[in-house]
């Protein structure tokens, strides 16, 4: 199979930036690629095509039965918030972003349905936010790994086997305490 | 009977600011909304409260610019402002610090922090 010189040169000259679970990774420069592997997992793309400035986050809450869900929505929404903060120092507005999202599998069959539940807080959150999901690759049983080149909002997300997704471990919270008040 | 502290939260977050009214209704606040420092201002022209809550990163007017308005205004010169924010800098604290804010929270918040926070600070 041939490549076109051009396009094989662009694709040399890119590096990979992982997105690890609980981070979120922002570009402007069209040599980064960001990439994940997802399994129950939720990466959300968004990206500004005017400012041409795009981001990833990666969040697993835990599993619905657990008495920590009010905290882990916190943080989803944290982590969500966080990527479109990172945006918008970047010249991104949010009026314009555009979001993709993936994962939320579920690869074992006995497991509980967390990945359905990241799914829909991703999909509230962003929908709460008014913002357009113009993609959504979600649920199944298949692990995705998702390349997204930032700055051009292109993503790539290709299904594979469900042991490549990385161990299920709901994402910690920060190691600073969470909350805590500062008073002048 | 005891007066119910009011609060003013301004977030451009829909999803955030749904946390906050959430999380101050249910320990007996009263709260009100803005989604930013122009419509916060607004609402203060014709309201008041007891404690400001604001987000830092927001369209039109931001988090110190809030508080700055806030602060050279006389009908609110002295209300306490909290701020909460995903920003942890210390430039960005000592901003807020310098424009008059009352407290700094990084968020994700703790409700119960953030009630201790409020009881604090109302008066």
């Amino acid at each position: 199979m041939f490549m076109d010189p051009k396009l094989a040169d662009a694709a040399s000259r890119r590096s990979r930036v992982t997105v690890m679970q609980g981070m979120v990774e922002t570009s402007d420069d069209e040599s980064i690629v960001l990439t994940t592997v997802l399994g129950s997992c939720i990466a959300a793309c968004l990206f500004d095509p005017v400012a041409r400035v795009g981001g990833m986050n990666h969040f697993l809450l835990a599993e619905p039965s657990s008495t920590q869900v009010n905290a882990d929505v916190h943080y989803g929404i944290y982590l969500m918030e966080l990527l479109i903060n990172d945006m918008l120092k970047q010249g991104a507005a949010k009026s314009r972003m555009k979001a993709h999202i993936y994962g939320g599998a579920m690869i074992h069959r006995n497991m509980q349905p967390i990945g359905q539940r990241n799914s829909e807080l991703a999909e509230r959150f962003l929908n709460t936010e008014q913002i357009i999901i113009s993609h959504r690759d979600v649920g199944g049983t298949n692990a995705r790994r998702v390349d997204f080149l930032a700055a051009t909002g292109k993503a790539r997300c290709r299904h594979v086997d469900g042991s490549a997704a990385p161990a299920v471990k709901p994402t910690t919270l920060p190691a600073r305490s969470v909350g805590d008040v500062e008073f002048f | 009977m005891e007066k119910t502290t009011k609060i003013l939260t301004v977030d451009d977050s829909r999803s955030m600011r749904a946390l906050l009214r959430v999380a101050l209704l249910e320990r007996g606040y009263d709260v009100s909304e803005a989604e930013d420092g122009v419509e916060a201002l607004e609402w203060l022209e014709t309201n008041s409260a007891d404690v400001i809550i604001t987000d830092i990163n927001m369209p039109r007017l931001d988090g110190f610019g809030l508080i700055e308005k806030v602060r050279a205004s006389t009908r609110h010169i002295d209300r306490p402002i909290l701020v909460l924010t995903t920003e942890s800098s210390d430039e960005k604290k000592k901003r807020a610090r310098d424009a008059g804010a009352t407290g700094w929270i990084v968020k994700p918040f703790d409700p119960e922090k953030l009630a201790a926070a409020v009881r604090r600070v109302a008066y």
